[in-house]
């Protein structure tokens, strides 16, 4: 694996009396893509700032390459940032703006110039240099600021919300280029979304933010699989999460009926929170189901249906691709790998119901504005 | 129905724009006037404007006044722009309070800044006082003789600048802080993220996307500076006047077509500004509304004002930047030049200004000559300790008072050899019983002035200003002293009478007028245009004035009415604590001499006390204008002895009867 290059150690952030970044513990290595994952407020941007050294930490230190960097300014770090709206300099024209650092910096001419027509290379802009921005759409202005950005070859690439403003389709497509940059450049990148498809899809590490503390940290797929509370569980994907108890290695009691699992390490007898995701339930007729219970509302999503079961009095989003008619009674079948079961949180309670389901997913992954951002300036 | 009320509209819009402009477009036409009038138009002539740029007090005020409106312009963008970023990075709790309170100026009455700010120099100059006379007097050691503190401090041009600079920067302010607002707050941490310090992102980042704020923020508040009258006034001190305070000064007398001149072309300069502030802003809109509208379409015809608009505001602001350099260095080598000063203050349009430039060439001292409004004025002026002069021209009753309170000096008479020319009739006159403190400067009479065509009869007597029979068509003079002085006179009793009968007796005189409806107002110094536009028959006014009127009207005549007048003699004085005394008495005997007299006689219309002067005006006339000098246009200037005989001198009067004095002219509606 390779070498850690960053660390934060015990970093608190305090705005007046409200803290912004409790404790947090974070290492991020060399060549590594890492997305820091979480609602409006978690923390995130706030984290990202301290690194490309906008902002100082209350108390706790900032490591780059095993130097403490907790004072130095921005423009002495090896890091560049990718800004939310890109923040391009609008009198400049697009080889200038991607020229700005390395002029800065008091480089070459010819260099320069041979930097920027490569970088611009890179990000698919060849022939756009004489262009002002202002004529320039959102998906190649997004193109520019990184071009902007990686022409100074930093060590780590900061991008914050760097797809926000882009409309769907351009958004997947530049998550494409993203990747295959990383991947071209050979740095690392630490990016901030809220938007947990955008997470999975890119990030070699994801690390789920809430309340200014780190809830996990892992993998997309450890992330997904295994979320360590019901917040995660929740953030990253559907769940229907239920309170069990845990009776013994392998077995989970649900709704007073005892359920095969995977899970095991647990005291007897302990209260625990299931998540089941809604692809892993399958329908069975009413007879032969673990858990019987009846259709409450169906939704149409193209690949599947989105059939909201109500099991005594407990409601749970189910996907399938067969449709089950308003008011049947249904059995439902659940695989053992299909229960994770997660330790009692501070979350418990909060998530995991569809009482409330909407047609629409509570999905936070909207590319609306975000409240952090209009908070942010005010914090410095 | 429709096509009536759009009529109706734009006569209302045309008559709106008369109402505002109409003042403007009078005064800019009378500025192209041939004649001396304000009223009577003479025929096309640009005399005024050349006349203007030889005015020295005109154009020492417009140097002064480009002087300190670019320094302050130049220092308060910087100031102002700084801050406005400042108060932007600022939370935003902080921000929104902060932003109203350095607004406040701007809506804040000029009277009251300009008020505030006098104090607060009053209060520093007293502490600085006291603070290096305490430091001059310490014996430390090697300091103590290289580094002697000034001891008196006095307001000026830096006092002036420091006014301008404070009120500027609120406008700066005001116009940087919206294009701050508009920027993406992420451009400066972008700049830093990409190496720069926080000085080179301000000059590459953010001052490229301000810089239209900041340009009309500087030419908002240049306009500003240029304009400013009142806090000026109360922070410029004595010798320092700006052009709107010297237009102030000169219109003591009456509007001179000069002051149309001079008023023409700083509403023009004014205009030009902000027609350019505007258009700039106009600019920045659309290519504002340009940028938001461009679609992400990637063919799309290129921009091309971006580019002009660049260069063009470049090359101004580095033009502005060198002219206020020039400037500077001009002014530095203005203030450091120590030439010997003299101080001089006296009344407005009260001096034939080539006699100035002809002392300045033949002693090497440099004279700042300023001007006060009236007596009254002067004196609170020097006793709030504002007036820095050496010498002071007050009229007599003024000097007597100036005396009592020893605030002048006593003159050494072997410095002003000229004063053996004044005619014995002007020495030891009542204000100065020893003749120690004074050089007479000029003097006159009070008369009446009244038109042929409206009036029939001859008039000899001061009756005619209280004749029903004249009724509306008399103008009384405003003032207390004057217009009470006349109705004793008419009684028979003495102008410096304290016996309270006589003054309400005369009182009862002028209420009884009044009701009866003689006068048709109370007028000072708009009874040029009064009496020259014929507008009223008879007022009360000072002979040399009436020579100035007749220019315009012919039919106007002048009469020191039988009984007697009122005769006035202004003096030359030097202060107590003058700075200057060498030079102030080289002045005085300069101004006393005969060539001196009688060039102002000439230029003022006031008499003389020179005898040789009295002597030689006759020949003097004839030689400048080809032709005689008819007699009674000189006995109006120079009023001959028997009558002056019957003239009286104001005299300062017990604080007792100046009380009833103020409590009967208010009585009688003032």
């Amino acid at each position: 694996m390779s070498k850690e290059l960053i660390r934060l150690s015990d970093c608190v952030v305090k705005f007046d009396d409200e803290i912004i970044l409790d404790h947090l513990n974070l290492y991020i290595n060399d060549k590594e893509f890492l997305t820091l994952l979480g609602p409006s407020g978690c923390g995130k941007t706030t984290t990202l700032r301290i690194i490309g050294g906008f902002l100082s930490p209350t108390s706790g230190d900032v490591f780059f390459d095993g130097q403490r960097c907790n004072d130095v300014p921005p423009h002495k770090r090896q890091v560049n940032t990718v800004f939310q709206k890109y923040a391009l300099f609008p009198h400049l024209n697009v080889f200038e703006n991607v020229a700005f650092g390395l002029r800065i910096a008091k480089r070459p001419e010819g260099e320069i110039h041979d930097r920027v027509m490569e970088m611009l290379e890179v990000v698919n802009l060849k022939g756009f240099e004489k262009r002002p921005i202002s004529a320039l759409s959102g998906g190649q202005q997004q193109r520019v600021a990184i071009a902007r950005a990686l022409v100074n070859r930093p060590k780590v690439l900061l991008l914050d919300e760097p797809l926000g403003a882009l409309d769907m389709r351009l958004r997947k497509d530049m998550q494409n280029e993203l990747k295959r940059i990383q991947q071209e450049m050979e740095i690392t990148f630490i990016y901030v979304t809220h938007d947990q498809e955008e997470a999975l899809a890119m990030s070699d590490t994801v690390v789920v933010m809430d309340g200014g503390r780190i809830q996990q940290i892992g993998s997309p797929e450890d992330i997904y699989n295994e979320p360590k509370n019901a917040f995660v569980a929740d953030f990253i994907g559907e769940s229907n999460i239920i309170d069990g108890i845990m009776r013994s290695d392998g077995v989970v009691e649900i709704f007073n009926r005892c359920f095969k699992c995977l899970d095991g390490g647990f005291d007897k007898d302990e209260p625990l929170d299931v998540v089941i995701r809604p692809e892993d339930v399958d329908i069975v007729p009413e007879s032969e189901g673990q858990l019987k219970g009846t259709v409450t509302q169906v939704t149409f999503k193209g690949v599947h249906y989105d059939t909201i079961v109500d099991f005594y009095g407990f409601k749970w989003l189910i996907q399938t691709t067969d449709f089950c008619p308003v008011d049947s009674h249904i059995g439902i079948k659940i695989d053992p790998d299909g229960i994770h079961v997660m330790k009692k949180s501070a979350y418990s309670g909060m998530f995991g119901d569809y009482s409330s389901y909407s047609e629409e997913y509570e999905e936070i992954g909207d590319a609306s504005i975000d409240p952090e951002e209009e908070g942010s300036g005010d914090e410095e | 129905m429709k096509k009536q009320n759009s009529i109706g509209s734009r006569l209302l819009i045309a008559l709106v724009f008369l109402f505002l402009y109409a003042p403007i477009l009078l005064l800019i036409i009378f500025s192209f006037n041939a004649g001396d009038s304000s009223v009577v138009w003479r025929g096309f002539s640009l005399d005024w404007y050349g006349k203007l740029f030889q005015n020295r007090l005109i154009m020492e005020s417009v140097y002064m006044t480009l002087l300190v409106s670019i320094l302050a312009t130049a220092i308060s963008t910087i100031a102002g722009t700084f801050a406005a970023i400042g108060l932007y990075s600022l939370k935003r709790r902080w921000r929104s309070p902060l932003m109203t309170v350095s607004n406040i100026p701007t809506v804040n009455a000029d009277i009251v800044t300009g008020v505030s700010m006098c104090l607060l120099f009053g209060v520093f100059f007293m502490g600085w006082s006291s603070f290096a006379g305490w430091f001059n007097a310490q014996e430390l050691s090697l300091l103590g003789h290289i580094l002697q503190l000034p001891e008196r401090l006095t307001m000026g041009f830096t006092t002036l600048l420091l006014a301008h600079i404070a009120f500027d920067i609120p406008y700066v302010i005001l116009n940087v802080a919206p294009k701050l607002r508009q920027m993406d707050k992420n451009l400066i941490d972008a700049a830093q993220d990409l190496g720069c310090t926080w000085m080179q992102a301000f000059w590459k980042v953010i001052l490229p996307e301000i810089k239209p704020g900041v340009v009309s923020g500087a030419l908002i508040a240049f306009t500003m500076s240029v304009d400013d009258f009142v806090i000026s006034y109360f922070t410029a001190g004595s010798s320092t006047s700006t052009l709107a305070m010297t237009i102030y000064g000169m219109t003591k007398k009456r509007v001179s077509p000069e002051i149309n001149a001079v008023s023409t072309l700083l509403f023009v300069t004014v205009l030009v500004l902000l027609i350019l502030s505007n258009v700039l802003e106009a600019r920045q809109e659309k290519l504002a509304e340009m940028r938001s509208e461009m679609k992400p379409v990637a063919q799309r015809k290129p921009i091309l004002p971006p580019v002009f608009r660049k260069s063009w505001l470049r090359r101004m602001v580095a033009g502005v930047c060198a002219v206020s350099l020039l400037l500077v260095v001009a002014a530095l080598s203005h203030v450091t030049g120590s030439r010997p000063v003299v101080n001089v203050c006296s009344w407005g349009e009260y001096i034939d200004e080539a006699l100035i430039t002809q002392f300045e060439e033949e002693t090497g001292i440099r004279v700042n000559y300023q001007t006060a409004e009236s007596n009254e004025t002067l004196y609170s002026l020097l006793k709030s300790g504002g007036g820095d002069y050496d010498v002071v021209v007050p009229s007599d009753y003024m000097i007597s008072q100036l005396i009592e309170e020893d605030m002048l000096t006593e003159l050494d008479y072997s410095l002003i050899p000229n004063f053996d020319l004044v005619d014995a009739q002007f020495r030891n006159l009542p204000y100065d019983p020893e003749n120690k403190y004074t050089v007479p400067y000029a003097w006159g009479t009070l008369g009446i002035i009244y038109n042929e065509n409206m009036i029939e009869d001859e008039i000899t007597s001061w009756s005619a200003m209280f004749d029903p029979k004249y009724a509306g068509k008399v103008m009384l003079i405003n003032n207390s002293r004057d217009a009470l002085g006349i109705a004793l006179l008419y009684l028979g009793y003495s102008v410096n009478t304290t016996n309270e009968a006589q003054i309400r007796e005369a009182y009862q005189l002028l209420a009884d007028a009044t009701n009866k409806g003689v006068y048709a107002g109370k007028i000072m110094d708009e009874v040029f245009q009064v009496m020259e536009g014929g507008n009223a028959a008879m007022a009360t006014y000072y002979a040399g004035d009436y020579l100035s009127m007749l220019e315009n009207n012919e039919d106007l005549r002048f009469v020191i009415p039988e009984e007697g007048s009122n005769w006035f003699v202004d003096a030359m004085c030097i202060l107590k604590d003058a700075r200057h005394p060498a030079e102030a008495h080289a002045w005085i005997n300069f101004i006393a001499s005969t060539d001196a007299a009688l060039a102002n006689m000439d230029y003022i219309w006031y008499g003389t006390a020179n005898r040789e002067a009295i002597e030689q005006y006759p020949e003097y006339y004839l030689e400048n204008y080809g032709e005689e000098l008819d007699q009674e246009t000189f006995d109006i200037i120079q009023t001959p002895p028997e009558v002056l005989e019957r003239c009286e001198m104001y005299l300062v009067l017990p604080k007792e009867t100046r009380d009833l004095y103020k409590s009967l002219w208010i009585k009688l509606g003032v």
